[in-house]
């Protein structure tokens, strides 16, 4: 079990590309490499889950951690690549309809 | 206090003086070939300690006799920056993170008594004893 | 010092016959030693020490600087030496947690425990089991004077300890909610204010709070963001989701939340979960809500709290008996 977090920078842009599983073991590397960003202002963070193959809950209360971070900052956050199972546990959460979400087809980072 | 030798610590030879410093008076006193060894490893861990993290200090032994008990006293002093969480320190696990005050669980194992004193900014004073069994 | 000495005895014994004639035998012995030797926590230092001494005493014309190579080695061995000092008290220590942890779990079993109304209009089952010592669940049931049945239950996101902690704070702020803030919606919302304010900013609920009224057999309810629910309607014979919109509790402190209605009619029953339960991995992967559809139907004809165990006990063995999340389900039955 583990994820590799791969951030791509671009003046205020930040693409994050996750690969691996997200649970209690990963959380805390995906919240140390996420955070920092997030506090910074106005930053847009778009977070490619295309190649995650597993998350729990850990893993949604890290990204609504960094969502919440992002939105006091002023800035944006967009999640892509969801599969199925991920986006109903947005669904389900009701964080589908405050954060932005693209699903599977609308495509992944390239 | 009967005896008492000292070797400042400015650099790294100068562990070595302070290990053969401790050696000479626990075979003196009779110790063993392990508790000599267990002896000069604590000095070395103390010594190593106030050469990386304090810059300079000095190491002391002392030849105890009290009630007929006869025993080895190490002082290791510095004008360090002194220890600020003496406990956290002396935890175990701490040995390994190479920080400040690592070695001192494992000295302090190594010895009968351990005694430590540290004040931020000041320095700090470590007693530790073996008694010759 | 007699264990040292009988110690030092076995070690001559067995490395003179071992000198003598190079069997196996004596080696068993030496590993027989090497387990007496960690049982009286003797160090490697010492043994090195006993080595040299017994070697001396074989082979008194044994060349000096063999002889000065186990004091050598014997200083190199203190490294492990205090390793395995630091390891015995890491061990002595790790028991002590693990007890600590034993006692707060029962604590927190009693700070958390609730009683199940006893109505002859419903029949209730509930089953809580964490997956490590403590409970990240909740479960909660309370009756108002107009015997109206409120039923809470309620997932932290996370695991362990501190999701615990954070189950007791839910549990104060329910108690401490007045009587008439019994509508579902109106108790999410209060509550999704207390976690906003107390708890940990990487810290959620989800919750689902469900109350359901004798006189007319309504059941109202409304969702943090928690796991949907089934609801069995016994007329058709058919199981629907419970679905219920609503933010997780922690996230906004402004969210407001939908409460939905439903009669209730004879035969039919709620079935609330945490995702403990929809989460189960078995070796096909995690199960489908049709899986445990499938399960329900099969406990059908028990009491209520016969069929949340005989669930439970099933689908713990499905994934081997490894429980990765903790597990909560509930099951209302109308008699009426």
């Amino acid at each position: 079990m583990n994820i590799t977090v791969d951030v791509n920078e671009l003046n205020t842009e930040f693409n994050v590309k996750l690969k691996g599983e997200i649970d209690a073991y990963t959380a805390p590397k995906l919240r140390e490499s996420l955070f920092p960003i997030s506090e910074q202002e106005n930053v847009s963070i778009t977070i490619d889950l295309t190649e995650v193959s597993y998350m729990d809950s850990t893993g949604l209360g890290v990204f609504v951690g960094a969502f919440k971070s992002v939105r006091a900052h002023n800035g944006e956050f967009t999640l892509v690549g969801l599969s199925e199972r991920l986006r109903r546990l947005f669904d389900i959460t009701g964080l589908a309809d405050i954060i932005d979400i693209k699903s599977g087809t609308e495509g992944g980072l390239e | 206090m009967e005896f008492q030798s000292c070797v400042k610590i400015i650099n790294e030879w100068d562990i070595v003086a302070a290990r053969q410093l401790g050696r000479n008076v626990a075979k003196e006193l009779g110790f063993g070939t392990v508790d000599q060894a267990r002896i000069t490893t604590a000095i070395s861990e103390l010594a190593r300690n106030i050469y990386l993290y304090a810059g300079q200090g000095s190491v002391s032994i002392e030849k105890l006799n009290i009630n007929g008990k006869s025993g080895l006293k190490i002082i290791a002093e510095d004008q360090g920056p002194g220890i600020e969480d003496i406990r956290r320190v002396m935890e175990d696990g701490y040995t390994t993170s190479g920080g400040l005050g690592a070695g001192l669980p494992g000295a302090k194992r190594l010895m009968d008594d351990f005694d430590i004193e540290s004040i931020p900014g000041e320095g700090t004073k470590i007693i530790a004893t073996k008694w010759l069994r | 010092m007699d264990i040292r000495e009988n110690m030092e005895k076995k070690y001559h014994e067995a490395l003179s016959t071992y000198l003598k004639d190079q069997n196996e035998q004596a080696l068993y012995q030496g590993q027989k030693i090497s387990r007496l030797h960690i049982k009286y926590n003797i160090s490697p230092e010492e043994i090195i020490s006993m080595h040299k001494n017994n070697l001396m005493e074989l082979y008194p014309e044994l060349p000096g600087k063999v002889l000065d190579s186990f004091d050598f080695l014997l200083e190199v061995m203190m490294g492990y030496g205090i390793a395995y000092r630091e390891h015995q008290s890491l061990r002595h220590q790790q028991q002590e947690l693990k007890t600590e942890i034993e006692i707060a779990a029962n604590v927190q079993h009693t700070l958390l425990e609730t009683e199940i109304p006893d109505i002859k209009a419903l029949e209730i089952g509930a089953i809580s089991v964490p997956a490590r010592q403590m409970n990240g669940d909740y479960y909660h049931f309370v009756q108002d004077e107009n015997e109206r049945i409120g039923v809470g239950i309620a997932d932290v996101i996370g695991k362990g300890i501190p999701a615990a902690l954070c189950m007791s704070m839910i549990k104060y702020a329910m108690d401490s909610l007045p009587e008439h803030r019994h509508e579902p919606k109106s108790v999410l919302e209060s509550l999704n204010r207390v976690v906003e304010h107390n708890v940990d900013p990487s810290m959620f609920i989800t919750m689902f709070y469900g109350l359901y009224d004798p006189h007319d057999r309504q059941f109202s309810y409304a969702s943090a963001g928690h796991e949907p629910g089934f609801y069995y309607d016994a007329a058709t014979g058919a199981f629907s989701d419970l679905d219920a919109k609503g933010l997780l509790l922690g996230v906004d402190k402004k969210t407001r939340y939908r409460q939905y209605e439903k009669t209730v009619n004879r035969g039919d029953m709620i079935i609330l979960l945490s995702d403990g339960v929809t989460e189960c991995r078995t070796n096909d992967g995690f199960i489908e809500r049709e899986t445990l559809i499938g399960l329900i139907k099969k406990n059908m004809h028990l009491q209520a709290q016969e069929m949340v165990n005989n669930i439970y006990k099933q689908l713990e063995k499905m994934q081997n008996f490894q429980l990765r999340d903790d597990f909560t389900l509930i099951i209302l039955k109308s008699n009426v």
